[in-house]
Order: structure tokens, then sequence, then C-alpha cells
């Protein structure tokens, strides 16, 4: 793998800076490129030439393609040693963050789309029930993966996938750790209200 | 004494041994861990990805149950949720309108004067006070743990006051020195296990969890322990993917902390269901019982 030049482009710099930063709450014009998170990076490894230093400078030259769509995005464990390491107190887990959501209202297609759709289905199941069935949203995200999968005539991924999780729940099951009850809190239409004036304020 | 007691979805199904062990083993201590009524999710890593006012308004409410019931402290084993509710507390805190925005609709408003505290800072002042080593009856021997703190005890998505060393935190090898066992120091205690990785993203976490190993078997450790659900099951349940994926022979078993507390006070390996690991975990406490009995 080679490292990608990035496109500075002036105008595009400062709304995509601003964004970030306002959305992340993360200072991030006062990184001065010292790479104290890429040295201990724990995906460091896996996502090539993009380490935390690499993503703020992408987004400091406006290059809103590449910041919205790498590995580093859709890798990012959310460990935060790299925020808890910055001299500048910038926590790039928190901009990673900011990063996969605005790809997801721009409708980009993920790079790693099981990441998004985990996350998606673990946020749903937590607010229908108020708390997260890991069977019931398990499924869900299952669901969604085969599905895009099965649209691409990716066969061999399902099939691996399934196996993989029949394996673990096989042995979880055996050894009495899966949990067969429903779990719920009564007041989670308390938490709706709530989401949904929020939504509806941030809307208007 | 009684605590406000928030274990979360991963300690009502999967990790459900670590609730029913920590209601157990503090008992044993004098407190009585009170589950507060009718709790949600707290949105875990997953909500700041989704939405960051969810992201919030999730934990905050259990705060607030919390609150009205008249605890001044909660006691959360699980570490991405005492995460999530120690951030969104102190979220709160410093912004007056999102304090005001959450309480409008809920029932049972929030102070956000909480003392939300972790595992091992209740087991802490039990070790100052000399108590927890004057009940600890049962020698463990045989034990040369590492102990794995992972991401979230240690580091937070934003400024809060860290109760521990965030490189290298300590909390846990001072329990484990009240009940007579001497902890390896080893470099991987707070490094990352990839936690949903394991699901989404397995390269990843297999090799996060390969490096975890190596470190710990590199030292010599015999078993890990740590305190945080998420890398217990990754750590344990994994174990053969990993190992296999990494040429390692070895086998560790994952102790959650109240485990080995629990058996120090005398309690067995069956009461505390630790047969329930998915990588054979008795053996270890078996050899040391075997131990004590040839002296």
């Amino acid at each position: 793998m080679t490292a990608t030049v990035y496109d500075f482009q002036p105008v595009a710099a400062q709304t995509l800076v601003e964004e970030v930063v306002a959305r992340s709450g993360q200072p991030l014009t006062a990184c001065y490129q010292c790479r104290r998170c890429a040295a201990g990076c724990p995906v460091g490894e896996e996502t090539g030439y993009v380490t935390p230093d690499r993503l703020i400078r992408m987004i400091a030259l406006g290059d809103r393609d590449q910041a919205l769509n790498n590995a580093l995005v859709w890798q990012c464990v959310s460990c935060f040693t790299c925020g808890t390491r910055c001299p500048n107190d910038i926590q790039t887990a928190r901009i990673t963050e900011t990063l996969k959501k605005m790809a997801k209202e721009k409708h980009l297609e993920p790079l790693k789309p099981k990441v998004a759709n985990f996350h998606d289905a673990f946020v749903k199941s937590g607010l229908r029930w108020g708390r997260v069935n890991e069977m019931e949203f398990m499924g869900f995200y299952e669901l969604k993966n085969f599905l895009k999968d099965l649209k691409a005539g990716n066969f061999k991924a399902v099939y691996d996938e399934m196996m993989t999780q029949a394996k673990l729940g096989l042995d979880m099951f055996k050894h009495k750790r899966l949990h067969f009850g429903f779990l719920s809190a009564k007041g989670r239409g308390e938490i709706k209200r709530l989401f949904k004036k929020y939504k509806a304020r941030k809307a208007a | 004494m009684d605590i406000a007691y928030y274990p979360g979805c991963s300690l009502k199904q999967t990790s459900g041994i670590y609730d029913q062990q920590s209601v157990k083993v503090f008992k044993a201590l004098g407190i009585n861990l009170k589950e507060i009524d009718d709790w949600n999710c707290c949105g875990a890593t997953s909500a700041g990805k989704y939405d960051d006012f969810l992201a919030i308004a999730m934990p905050a409410r259990n705060i607030g149950i919390a609150e009205n019931e008249g605890f001044d402290e909660i006691i959360i084993p699980c570490s991405a949720c005492y995460s999530r509710t120690l951030v969104a507390q102190a979220r709160i805190n410093d912004d007056a309108v999102l304090k005001d925005e959450i309480n409008a609709d809920i029932e049972k408003k929030i102070d956000g004067s909480l003392k939300v505290s972790s595992i091992l800072e209740v087991f802490l002042p039990l070790v100052e006070s000399g108590e927890l080593k004057k009940k600890a009856t049962r020698k463990l021997k045989q034990l040369k743990p590492v102990c794995y703190y992972g991401c979230m005890l240690t580091r937070f998505s934003y400024n809060v006051a860290v109760p521990d060393n965030v490189e290298n935190p300590q909390g846990m090898e001072k329990v484990l020195k009240a009940l007579g066992i001497k902890a390896i120091d080893w470099n991987c205690k707070t490094d990352c296990c990839g936690a949903s990785a394991a699901v989404n993203d397995s390269d990843t976490s297999l090799n996060l969890m390969a490096r975890i190993m190596n470190d710990a078997l590199a030292r010599g450790a015999n078993c890990m322990v740590t305190t945080c659900p998420m890398c217990q099951l990754n750590m344990d349940a994994y174990q053969e993917a990993y190992c296999e994926k990494h040429g390692i022979s070895e086998r560790l078993p994952v102790y959650f902390i109240t485990e080995i507390v629990g058996m120090a006070l005398g309690m067995g390996a069956d009461e505390l269901l630790i047969d329930t690991h998915i990588t054979p975990s008795t053996e270890l406490i078996e050899a040391s019982d075997k131990e004590l009995e040839k002296v």
C-alpha cells in the first residue's frame, strides 16, 4: 500500500473543519502532527497509512471524500488511546464517531458495512425495548448483513458468517451462557420522546 | 450498607454470571447491591456512533432513577456502562441547557450529584480498611494472574476525573494483594480487545486479542483477571479462534475479579458458576486447593 496525496481545497477545508469541530467537540486545529496518537493506535497495523494524525490532516486540508470513508473511520475500535495521549487533548475517537455519522447522513456506502449495521442494530434494539436483547439485535444485524451479501451474490460470505456465529452460539449454549428471557424497560417511552423532540428541533 | 446497582443488559444476559457473582460477593462483604428500578440500556459504545444526544440521554435517565431512590452512590460493574454513565453525568453537569432539556421529559429528574463507581472503587475502601484481608480465608496459591483493565476504566470520551493511573492502573493489583495474590506486571493491561469488532470486524479483533494473550504468556501468567464483561467474553469465548489464527498453543482462564474475590472468601467454583466459562477455568482452582491440602 502506498500513501495517498491529499487533495487541498481551501474553501472546502474551512467548512469541513468547522463542521467536524462543532459536532465532535474536538479542537483538531491544535494538532501539530507529533504522531503520538499514531504510535499508540492499536489498529494502526490494520488501517494502512490512515492513522489519527493523518485523519486530522485530511480534514484540515478539506479532503471530504477521503475523510468520510477511510479504513480508520470504520476500523477505529474507540479505545480512546490516541486522545488520552494527545498533548493537545484531541480525542480522535470522537472524530471517527462523528465522521461515521456524517457519512451516514450523506448516504455513503460504508467501507465496512458490518460495522455500520452493528451499531445501528444495537442502538435500535436499545431504543425499541429500553434494554438491548442480544439475540434480537444479533438477529437484525445478521439479517442486514445477509441481505446485502445475497444481493451482491456473495454466498460464501453468508455461509462463513453463519458458520462462525453458529459455532460461537453453540459454545455459549453448551456453557449455559445464552439467555432466552426477554428484557425491557417500562420507561423506554421517555427516551423515545426525548429523542423525537431533539430530532424535531435539529431539523427546524 | 446499601448501594445503588446498575447491572446493564450484558449482566442480565451472556454475562449473567458476573451479575450473580457481584451480588453474592458484596453481600458477603456487608454491601447490599440494590438494583435500581426500570433502568434502561446505557447505549454502550454504539450510541456515540449513532447519535450524540442519545449517547447522553440514555445513561442520564438511569442517574435520575438512582438519585430519586435516595442513593448517593451507584456501582456499575460493566466497564462500558460505567464509562457511558460517568461521561453522561459530567456532560450534564457542564451543560445546564442539556440538563434542563433532558429533565423536561423524564419523570425522575437528574440532580447530578450521584457518585458513579466502578466495581474497583467499591472494592478499594474494603482493601484500605483491612476488611477484605480479614475475610479472605482461602489461599489461592497457584494463581499467577495478569490484571486486564481494557479501555473503558481509564480512558474516556470526555474529560472526567479518572480514579486510577491512566497508563498503569493499580486498582485490581491492590485487591489481589489484599487476598495474598501477587499479580504479574505486563504491557497490555490497558490494551483493547476489539470489543464489538469481535463480531463486526473479526480479523482486526483477533489480532488485538492475540497480542494481549502473547504478552500474558511471555510474562509467565497462568490466568487473566478482568472487571469488564466485554473483555472477559472476548478473551474467553474467542480464545480458540485467536490462538489458532496466531499459532498459540497455550490456553488461559479469564476470570472476573468477583470470581477471584469470591473464591478467596471461601465460595466454591460451582457456586460462582465458573464452570460456565468457555475455556476450562476450574482446574487452576482445584490445583490451588490440592496444593493447600499437601501443606
